[in-house]
């Protein structure tokens, strides 16, 4: 099995990346493919809250490339699905204890074993991102629609093409239809004029989203989300299935009928 | 008024060069006195060349001290002929200048693809871009500035003073233009503002001012 490694990241902080990393790693597990996430924001750890996982931590990512426990001890298998595995972030350490070569040999040892190995990155275009882009075969990026996250955003991409990271998409997560269209907000189409990379998909502001990180429980298990509808399509894309522009529209439609009248402008 | 200055110029990419024209020693410390603090940031960590001419290189060593007092350090001297001048300073005759000055012909350079955020290019000459440039990226042409796409970075065309360039975009929305040693601010009100229908610009100095006027108004002037 050679697998395939996944790097979320965005650049600004707070904008989904692991809200985003969850629902995809759990996401890409129901459907049945055999996922390990990665939390590489060192210091500052999160995914395994929101993936509900936090109680089960005994070794994390810093263990293993230290080698004070084997592989298999720090993957924490999920609790819904047992295509997910995590392997957590060290909290009582910061970016510094791990280099990119480590992390490199350790997304080639997961490989043998995963389908898709994905990256939680930290904010920033520091050393923790650094680590986290470079053994990447793919980079989603996270965004909102705000400037500032899209300027961080464009930013970011500058850094990955000249890491020569050429296989990017965008996810552009929280938009709100009603402020798009009182014009308050950027529209879909306003970020991809700015980054022009290609759309992996768009996940509508979810208010649940809070409640759902607080039980542990990301929005793609919660069949009436409107955001775990979005991660499911998004989902269907990784999987190569040719889901086109205008399904999103489709799907939406009944759920968010005031996102479709407004893209279908 | 031409012929007792003391003036600051910036050198394409090289740095800046002090050009000191009055003979009186007195008058020579007054001038750099006032025009120092307005530039003294541009002139760190960069190469600054001293200029000199035949009635005033005898204070070469006392102008260096005094602008050493005032933060600058001169990386060398210009002088016409070096005959008489005594100093610890290197020194360049204006003849080797003006052979380097030769050589270093001005072209156009191409770049295809946006420029993003963070992004620079630097270019001695015009420079053309074939893409967007993106919010903080910054480019710099010694000549004009043809941005083929959207310009929402901060240009400075003309870079070393020549107030003849000119930039010009299909969709011209900066926060800042710089031509020459001129500078110009988007009003507030059009900062964060998505033109819907741009059209193609053209910025420009006249009398002194930087003046932004549609392309093709601004091919009718010319």
């Amino acid at each position: 099995m050679a697998g395939k490694v996944i790097t979320i990241t965005s650049g600004k902080g707070g904008v989904g990346k692991s809200t985003t990393t969850a629902n995809l790693a759990l996401g890409l597990a129901l459907a049945g493919k055999r996922v390990v996430a990665v939390d590489l924001d060192i210091g500052l750890r999160n995914l395994d809250m929101i993936l509900g996982l936090e109680n089960r931590i005994v070794y994390d990512v810093v263990n293993i490339v230290e080698k004070a426990c084997k592989l298999n001890q720090a993957l924490i298998k999920d609790k819904r699905t047992d295509n997910l595995y995590l392997i957590a972030a060290a909290q009582t350490r910061d970016k510094s204890a791990v280099n990119a070569q480590q992390i490199i040999d350790l997304t080639n040892e997961l490989k043998q074993s995963f389908d898709f190995i994905i990256l939680d990155s930290p904010a920033g275009i520091e050393s923790g991102f650094k680590n986290a882009m470079l053994p990447a075969d793919e980079v989603i990026i996270v965004t909102t629609p705000e400037i500032s996250a899209v300027r961080d955003a464009d930013r970011v991409i500058g850094i990955l093409e000249s890491n020569e990271k050429n296989e990017m998409s965008l996810i552009i997560n929280r938009i709100n239809p009603v402020l798009v269209k009182k014009g308050d907000m950027m529209s879909k189409d306003d970020v991809l004029q700015v980054l022009s990379i290609p759309l992996l998909g768009i996940v509508p502001e979810d208010s649940n989203i809070v409640s759902y990180t607080n039980i542990g429980e990301p929005s793609i298990l919660h069949k009436d989300s409107k955001s775990g509808k979005a991660y499911k399509n998004i989902v269907q894309r990784l999987l190569g299935h040719d889901v086109p522009l205008m399904d999103i529209m489709e799907e939406k439609k009944g759920i968010l009928k005031s996102i479709i009248d407004f893209f279908k402008e | 008024m031409g012929g007792s200055r003391v003036l600051i110029r910036g050198k394409n990419f090289l740095g800046f060069e002090i050009d000191i024209e009055p003979d009186n020693l007195d008058e020579i410390k007054k001038q750099i006195a006032s025009v120092i603090p307005a530039s003294a940031h541009l002139l760190k960590n960069t190469v600054v060349t001293l200029k000199l001419n035949d009635s005033n290189k005898r204070f070469a060593n006392d102008i260096v001290q005094f602008l050493k007092e005032h933060g600058v350090t001169i990386n060398a001297i210009v002088v016409n002929n070096r005959k008489d001048l005594k100093t610890d300073v290197p020194v360049i005759e204006t003849a080797h200048i003006n052979l380097l000055a030769d050589k270093n012909e001005k072209e156009v350079a191409t770049y295809r693809g946006n420029l993003r955020s963070g992004q620079l290019i630097r270019v001695n000459g015009d420079l053309v871009i074939v893409g967007n440039v993106n919010a903080n990226a910054y480019v710099y042409a010694t000549g004009n500035i043809f941005v083929l796409g959207a310009l929402h970075g901060i240009p400075h065309a003309g870079y070393g003073g020549d107030l003849s360039a000119i930039i010009f975009a299909f969709n011209l929305n900066p926060p800042q233009i710089r031509i020459g040693d001129l500078i110009t601010r988007a009003p507030e009100d059009q900062l964060k503002g998505v033109s819907k229908s741009p059209v193609a610009e053209v910025a420009y100095v006249q009398d002194g001012n930087i003046i932004i006027s549609p392309y093709d108004e601004w091919l009718k002037q010319n």
